[in-house]
């Protein structure tokens, strides 16, 4: 007979002793691995909304401004150069892009074009009287930038003479699905209107870009051009500077602002769980100690047998810390799956998240933690139960 | 074997104090069977605990074998208690976790020695548990569970076995098997010291020493048909 039999064994008898102390390591853990788990996908989930959030560069016309003046007198920004890009740079542009991604991202393997390159002409022009912005895009990758964008009514652009209306637009123009517009007397057939966004493309007319290039006569030229690199973390001031540096006539300009702002915040988030974490970890652990204490002190008698038959101090301590180990492994694991569980319920009220994953590497994290304390917690009243002498532990029962 | 020189044991402080034992001197010889009788209070549970090592000593020495026993630190008391010294306690004092078979082994898995399950198979068919071995203390009797605690303070072969009212649990008929079992062990070369306030019990030892407020009044040497005397003188 070894000694873990005889631990086993006892284990056994005091079933119930043992389930409240695994309990109590069970609470403190899931706790902890709950609010792991939901700061993990919350991180997650901003991360992925924020690659989805717009574009990370904005390509606009060069245009030098120059103040003009006159002695005192101020006659305002005079602009020279041209105010459009020719679309015959965007070959060139999508290259830069796409190797200086390869570069910086050597796992990305894909061989077709990697970030998405979304040309805009923007025409001002009146229509039913109105005086309105007429957008003329890329269906497809227009679509991949502006992902928020929601079909409140009808359809997406999906032929040449199509035109989608912002909701106010719509509204303005008294327009409904169905309806032909005419624009510089070539007619678009109003396919679909969007929902309201809060931003200027609510006043703004979507149509393909070749035809309103045509319409208007300006074949080959463009106002802007969006470029969503489609990672997290891409190098985009190096491509902005890489863009205007082998590229003349276009200025780039990186929209890194937001996503910092976000991220920053989400720091803070991560900041505040974890510290609840640990005031949990620091409670929980003292619930541990508690438990286990009670539960050592209950079998002074027995531990004083053990010693009569000759347990040594030693024996006495690894005996006590078997028994912890096994229920902070138990209440590890046990832990995990419950605060894995728990963070599937927290997680949606908390961030809105409604893909909470298991986070595998948490699993050894919640065991180590809950054998810690388990193990911290058995130490002390462990080597105070051998302090006893033997007679008293008779006495006291 | 065992010398005990003005040995002494005060409990509590100065203003409070409760002498225990009064400097009393004793030499047990191998193969001694050694009664220690006494009203209660008269030290006797506390003369057993300091030959044991469960309790220090306030004065004089105690020698087993040639070595000073009273002053022991705790590692060599584990060491005296894996195999010189071994206790049959009035409360048996099994674990309740374990058969009684597990128990007589218990003191083998702390020495480290393992595959001695028959010796200790023989040790519970000497004490005529061979059939009952695999029972918890729960579902023994007094009686049983005594004769368990016997075979398991037999396991380790030690020189020297102390018992503290090991029949004060039980009733005539059961009591009567322990002493019998004693009697035998002894018989077989066991030392053994056991405490007790039956006068029935201590006249099966080969030897009675009685005890009163600390001190020996009387030693009588128990011939087999000789009268219980009263106790003192």
């Amino acid at each position: 007979m070894k000694l873990y039999q005889v631990v086993l064994k006892d284990i056994l008898r005091r079933k119930r002793r043992v389930l409240f102390a695994i309990l109590g390591v069970v609470i403190g853990t899931m706790t902890v691995v709950s609010i792991l788990t939901t700061a993990t996908a919350g991180q997650e989930n901003i991360t992925a909304q924020l690659e989805k959030y717009g574009a990370n560069l904005s390509l606009l016309p060069a245009v030098k401004s120059v103040d003009a003046g006159l002695g005192t007198l101020n006659l305002g920004i005079v602009n020279m150069g041209d105010n459009y890009i020719t679309d015959d740079k965007i070959p060139k542009i999508q290259q830069i892009t796409d190797t200086l991604i390869r570069e910086y991202r050597p796992d990305i393997k894909d061989v077709g074009n990697i970030a998405t390159i979304a040309p805009t002409l923007f025409i001002s022009t009146t229509v039913k009287g109105s005086s309105v912005v007429i957008a003329g895009i890329e269906p497809q990758e227009e679509l991949q930038i502006k992902s928020w964008w929601q079909i409140a009514d009808g359809k997406y652009l999906d032929g040449a003479d199509q035109a989608l209306l912002g909701s106010q637009a719509a509204a303005l123009l008294n327009t409904k699905i169905g309806d032909t517009l005419d624009l510089n007397n070539t007619p678009f057939t109003v396919v679909g209107i969007l929902g309201d966004s809060g931003s200027d493309e609510d006043y703004q007319i979507f149509v393909p870009l070749a035809t309103l290039q045509r319409a208007f006569d300006k074949q080959g030229l463009i106002s802007t051009i969006d470029i969503r690199a489609l990672c997290n973390g891409c190098p985009v001031e190096a491509i902005a500077d890489g863009i205007n540096r082998d590229i003349p006539g276009i200025r780039a300009v990186a929209v890194t602002q937001i996503a910092a702002t976000e991220m920053g915040m989400l720091e803070k988030i991560n900041t505040f769980m974890f510290a609840i974490a640990g005031v949990t970890l620091i409670v929980g652990g003292f619930g541990v100690f508690n438990t286990l204490m009670t539960s050592i002190n209950e079998r002074k008698k027995d531990i004083g047998i053990m010693r009569a038959v000759g347990a040594s101090r030693g024996q006495i301590i690894k005996a006590l810390v078997y028994e912890a180990t096994l229920v902070g492994a138990f209440g590890g694991v046990l832990g995990y799956f419950a605060g894995t569980a728990l963070a599937y319920g927290l997680g949606p009220i908390i961030f809105k998240v409604t893909t909470i994953s298991f986070v595998p590497l948490y699993l050894p994290v919640a065991i180590g933690l809950a054998l810690c304390i388990a193990v911290l917690a058995t130490l002390y009243p462990a080597f105070r139960a051998t302090k006893i002498k033997v007679a008293e532990s008779f006495a006291s029962v | 074997m065992l010398e005990m020189k003005n040995i002494s044991k005060v409990y509590g402080n100065a203003v409070n104090k409760v002498t225990a034992l009064n400097n009393i001197s004793l030499t047990i010889e191998k193969g001694d069977y050694v009664a220690v009788m006494g009203p209660s209070g008269s030290g006797k549970s506390t003369f057993l605990n300091v030959i044991g090592g469960l309790d220090h000593l306030t004065g004089g020495k105690i020698i087993l074998e040639g070595e000073r026993i009273d002053n022991l630190t705790e590692n060599e008391l584990v060491r005296l208690r894996r195999g010189k010294i071994s206790y049959v306690f009035q409360q048996y004092h099994l674990l309740r976790s374990l058969t009684a078979l597990e128990n007589v082994l218990l003191p083998l898995t702390f020495c480290g020695i393992e595959g001695k399950k028959t010796r200790a198979i023989e040790l519970l068919e000497r004490v005529g548990l061979g059939k009952r071995m695999n029972h918890k203390p729960n579902e023994l009797s007094g009686g049983e569970q005594q004769r368990v605690a016997i075979a398991r303070a037999l396991v380790n072969d030690s020189m020297l076995t102390l018992a503290d009212e090991p029949t004060g649990n039980m009733d005539q008929k059961n009591g009567q098997a322990i002493l019998d079992l004693f009697e035998r062990l002894n018989k077989n070369g066991q030392t053994i010291i056991m405490v007790t306030h039956n006068p029935e019990a201590s006249r099966r030892a080969k030897k009675t020493v009685f005890l009163q407020d600390g001190q020996i009044v009387n030693q009588v040497l128990n011939k087999k048909k000789q009268k219980y005397n009263g106790g003192i003188k």
